[in-house]
């Protein structure tokens, strides 16, 4: 079964490779992405309450934490690939891009699924790393597609300041590794779960220094303050199926190995140290956020500081750090990527159909394009954390427990933070939305694209009415970060 | 092997990668700051063929050679491929001078050697001691990558960061797990022809590797 | 031995380093230029050339500019007298020179350092545009060699645990293992660049140029003439006789003179003067084939000596 999670868009890419592009290979993608949703769940199940799986020889592993992620990315990328059908059609029809071009588009796509299922699926810290390092090196192409030369300079920043991000990683890996070979010679010393049986021995100097190196080292990844600077270049360049991917899975695929390494740093070190950490770099990608959202003029742009908006969310939730917070942390996890996804695939469309994306010239969409404008608009309700979506539960309950473990100030800091994005947000947004008609009729979306992305958003409200067909899982995940 | 020989070889082979860090802030012409990479890369697989010789780990020492082939050879090469095609591009004017930056880097050799000192107390050997020399040659590396306005520099100076931590990983546990190494050598093989792809067509697009050219992205 | 055999032992060494440096200095120069010019395929003066020049200055009638005070009087007899103090104190030929105590790289940096500074003076004393400029240029370099010559010094002790010249040299001679040590290579590698910019050699500043916009040093002795300049020239050729005898002795110490036994002495006669050839000889093949850097890119290279320094002694630390 976890081989088969793997399998799945390997033999996809495979055939998008071999195959010259038509559009049946393009719903080829969406298929196939829905089957790695498909196979998340029935993983999902079949760990939830048993014991977790591995394959491979001990080299895969699969336990409730690593199906839910499964589980987003199945989800979020079959949005993405769903309207990455109708972006490369975009892009062939204006005559931007070639067949050969749209078949590296469909390989790469697949092979960035693919390394993130690996990276979510990994048992051992060494195989995990690489698998994020290959989602650099895979996505570089994708923020380059346009080949613009903005999309050029995107991706030079995407792929420099992420390798060295990435290399301080290795290193804090090679420092945990390090650690526990002074502990013992285990059979596999950089096995995650034989390293958290033996966290209380590990050396605490060495795994300070070491925790501190994977914060900032996947933090680049992640996307959060100090190391950011490559996020809103690359996310707003990317064609708009890449962005969503990006955004929505690949900057919390980086945050789940901060967790992995929390939990065996929480062991070796006690619980201040990580947090204080992870409430540092939490408040400053806020604080950033929150001031450089004030003067966007770009709205993809604005979804990308967005997302290091909710990347510092989810740092401060798990500096919290207990059942409670991570629960709601994974539970935002989910949320943040179908809204953000939804976003950022309505976004390409707005930019498809406009021709520009800043926010000064795109005006008055709801009475122009009344199905757009309203999917733009409550992605952009969900994304602020309004209810029935599940963002509003999750940052309440992340809220929560940050007062019950003694970090009210940080939840206050933060509180005051997302009060500057939301009123920023809702006057980039009114501009975008709101306005008189002028002349034209409305003009209709076509419901192959609108149906992808209102399912979504109907997705996000119903786990937030609802936690029903995730609870026990959520709740397996969480025991596993803080048990 | 004697251990007077494995201690100074060792020693020497490690001051070489970190040396050759600084020498690469030091030259102008991007040539010779690739050649200095295939030189530090042949020292990175000097320490790591010179530990398993030490401690008869077969493993070590393929892995030794195959650190000499990739990043000795098959790297530079690569890069060396794009500057050959401009062979008067100079790093002319970095961000900070060159004499600021030597002094940079001496500063950035202590402060590695005071960040080390939990690590280095726990591996008292012999090549856990030169742990300081690896990390100094990575934030060597890093201020290369900060400071240099050229594609061709920014490429080497993520290489050299990888190579500093390669360093240190060699000294403090004899290299990772093979499965590990494999996998890694691969991700920084696959980036480097990434930037190398990007470089070209960024000379191709802007007549240069001058990445201040690269000014269109900003808040 | 006796305190007093040793005491005359100590002195009588210490007179053959001053007489192998004094006659050897001019030699050495003239050995230097006579290497280059044959690798540019000229036949080049005789080795014995600058001793005859020397002495034909020292014939000469005494010339002093109108202007200059007792400063410029002294400079060249303070410059000769503080090479001859460091060349006695030096373990050049035996590691029991007299004053062993005193033979301290500190104390003998800033011996020679009296020298340089009263040249300077001296360059600005005559009251010409080149004098003052070829000070100001050589004051630039003296300044931004010192720190680098500094932390030479500190990387350099760390393996005696002294700055003792003589203990270093018998530190090496007494554990030979420790010959090629990181801290110790970077440490000579910043040496020789120090000796090289401080004796006024290319790359940094070309003896043979008289070109006003290139020259550091001998716009500073421009005004001197006769015996003065007789005795700048031997000063400066003395100095770096000394400054390379101190490296090769520091790289190599094989063949000093561990006593001052008469058998020794000459052993470690021979084998300073042998070195030092070698040394002298490589250093004018190496002019050959390099052009002199510009005068702003001096500090790059007097900073490469600073972090080459500065590493030997993060090595030295790291190796304890």
């Amino acid at each position: 079964m976890v081989i088969a999670v793997l399998l799945l868009p390997l033999a996809g890419g495979l055939v998008s490779g071999v195959v010259p592009w038509r559009r049946g290979i393009g719903w080829l993608g969406t298929v196939i992405a829905s089957g790695v949703l498909v196979t998340g769940v029935v993983l999902a199940v079949d760990v939830v309450h048993g014991k977790p799986m591995s394959a491979l020889g001990g080299v895969l592993r699969a336990d409730a934490l690593s199906a839910f992620m499964v589980i987003v990315i199945g989800v979020i990328a079959t949005l993405a690939t769903w309207q990455g059908v109708r972006y490369l059609g975009a892009e062939i029809a204006a005559d931007r891009c070639t067949r050969r071009h749209a078949a590296l588009y469909s390989v790469l796509v697949q092979a960035f699924v693919a390394t993130m299922l690996l990276a979510v699926l990994a048992a051992n810290l060494g195989v995990l790393w690489v698998a994020i390092e290959a989602t650099t090196v895979v996505t570089t192409f994708l923020v380059g597609h346009r080949r613009t030369r903005s999309s050029l300079e995107a991706s030079w920043k995407y792929i420099v300041i992420c390798s060295v991000g990435i290399a301080m990683a290795f290193l804090g890996t090679v420092l945990v590794y390090l650690a526990s070979l002074h502990v013992g010679h285990g059979p596999h010393p950089l096995d995650w779960t034989s390293l958290v049986a033996q966290s209380h021995q590990l050396n605490p100097g060495v795994m300070r220094l070491a925790f501190a190196l994977i914060v900032i080292g996947y933090g680049t990844k992640v996307g959060l303050v100090p190391m950011h600077s490559w996020l809103p270049d690359a996310h707003s360049q990317a064609p708009a199926p890449v962005s969503a991917l990006m955004s929505g899975v690949l900057l919390t695929v980086a945050f789940y190995a901060i967790l992995r390494f929390k939990v065996i740093a929480d062991g070796a070190l006690g619980p201040t140290f990580p947090r204080a950490l992870l409430v540092i770099v939490g408040l400053l990608s806020l604080l950033v956020a929150a001031s450089l959202l004030l003067t966007q003029r770009d709205y993809k742009r604005m979804l990308a500081y967005h997302s290091v908006e909710h990347m510092g969310l989810i740092a401060l939730g798990a500096a919290a750090g207990s059942p409670l917070a991570i629960a709601a942390v994974l539970l935002h996890i989910l949320g943040h990527g179908l809204a953000k996804g939804v976003l950022f695939l309505a976004s390409g469309e707005i930019l498809l159909t406009e021709g520009t994306s800043e926010i000064e010239r795109v005006p008055a969409l709801l009475s122009r394009r009344p199905v757009l404008g309203g999917i733009f608009g409550f992605g952009l309700f969900a994304l602020l954390g309004f209810p029935p979506f599940s963002l509003f539960v999750s940052e309440l309950n992340m809220l929560r427990a940050e007062f019950q473990v003694g970090l009210g100030w940080a939840a206050a800091v933060s509180l005051v933070c997302m009060a500057v994005i939301f009123a920023a947000v809702m006057s980039h947004g009114r501009h975008l939305l709101l306005g008189p008609r002028g002349t034209d009729a409305p003009a209709m979306t076509p419901a192959l694209v609108a149906v992808p992305l209102i399912g979504g958003l109907v997705g996000c409200a119903f786990i937030g009415v609802s936690a029903w067909p995730l609870e026990s899982l959520l709740h397996a995940a969480a025991r596993i970060v803080a048990p | 092997m004697s251990a007077s020989t494995y201690t100074n070889v060792l020693g020497l082979a490690a001051a070489a990668v970190l040396l050759c860090a600084v020498v690469t802030l030091w030259r102008r012409s991007l040539g010779a700051i690739v050649r200095t990479l295939a030189v530090q890369g042949a020292a990175l697989a000097c320490v790591a063929t010179v530990i398993g010789l030490h401690e008869h780990d077969v493993g070590l020492i393929v892995v030794g050679l195959l650190v000499l082939g990739a990043k000795a050879v098959v790297v530079p090469l690569l890069i060396g491929r794009v500057v050959r095609h401009d062979p008067n591009s100079r790093e002319t004017d970095p961000l900070v001078n060159v004499p600021a930056s030597l002094v940079a880097a001496g500063a950035l050799t202590f402060l590695a050697f005071a960040a080390t000192r939990s690590v280095t107390s726990l591996v008292p050997t012999t090549a856990g001691r030169l742990i300081p020399i690896g990390l100094a040659a990575m934030l060597v590396g890093f201020f290369a990558l900060v400071t240099r306005r050229k594609a061709v520099s920014q490429i080497v100076g993520i290489l050299l960061v990888d190579n500093g931590v390669a360093l240190v990983a060699f000294l403090a546990t004899a290299g990772v797990p093979l499965l590990v190494e494999l996998g890694a050598s691969l991700d920084v093989l696959l980036a480097v022809i990434v930037l190398r792809v990007l470089a070209i067509q960024m000379r191709s697009r802007l007549g240069s590797f001058d990445l201040d050219q690269l000014t269109e992205l900003h808040d | 031995m006796s305190t007093i055999s040793h005491v005359i032992g100590t002195g009588i060494s210490s007179a053959v380093q001053v007489a192998v440096v004094a006659v050897g200095g001019p030699v050495l120069v003239g050995v230097m230029r006579k290497v280059r010019c044959r690798l540019e395929g000229r036949v080049g003066p005789p080795v014995l050339q600058p001793l005859v020049d020397i002495r034909k200055l020292f014939r000469k009638q005494r010339f002093r500019p109108d202007q200059a005070t007792w400063i410029f009087t002294l400079a060249p007899v303070m410059l000769v007298a503080t090479v001859v103090v460091a060349a006695a104190i030096t373990p050049l030929v035996t590691t029991h020179p007299a004053l062993r105590a005193s033979s301290d790289l500190f104390v003998l940096v800033y011996l020679l350092l009296v020298g340089s500074t009263l040249l300077a003076l001296a360059g600005l004393d005559a009251g010409t545009a080149f004098g003052g400029m070829g000070s100001s240029r050589a004051v630039t370099i003296g300044a931004l060699a010192e720190p680098a010559l500094l932390v030479t010094i500190l990387a350099l002790s760390t393996t005696a645990h002294s700055s003792n010249l003589p203990a270093i040299v018998s530190a090496i001679l007494a554990h030979p293992e420790s010959v090629a040590t990181p801290q110790r290579l970077f440490a000579l590698g910043a040496l020789l660049i120090v000796i090289v910019a401080e004796s006024g050699r290319l790359p940094v500043d070309n003896p043979a140029t008289h070109l006003e916009l290139t020259m550091v040093h001998e716009a500073m002795i421009l005004e001197y003439a006769g015996p003065d300049l007789a005795l700048v020239t031997v000063g400066e050729a003395m100095r770096l006789t000394l400054l390379l005898g101190i490296f090769v002795n520091l790289v190599a110490p094989w063949g000093v003179a561990t006593s001052t036994s008469v058998s020794g002495v000459v052993v470690g006669l021979a084998s300073v003067v042998a070195k030092v050839a070698v040394v002298g000889v490589f250093l004018a093949v190496f002019e050959v084939f390099i052009a002199k850097v510009r005068l702003f890119r001096v500090p790059e290279l007097l900073a490469g000596a600073f972090v080459l320094a500065l590493l030997g002694v993060v090595s030295g630390l790291v190796a304890k």
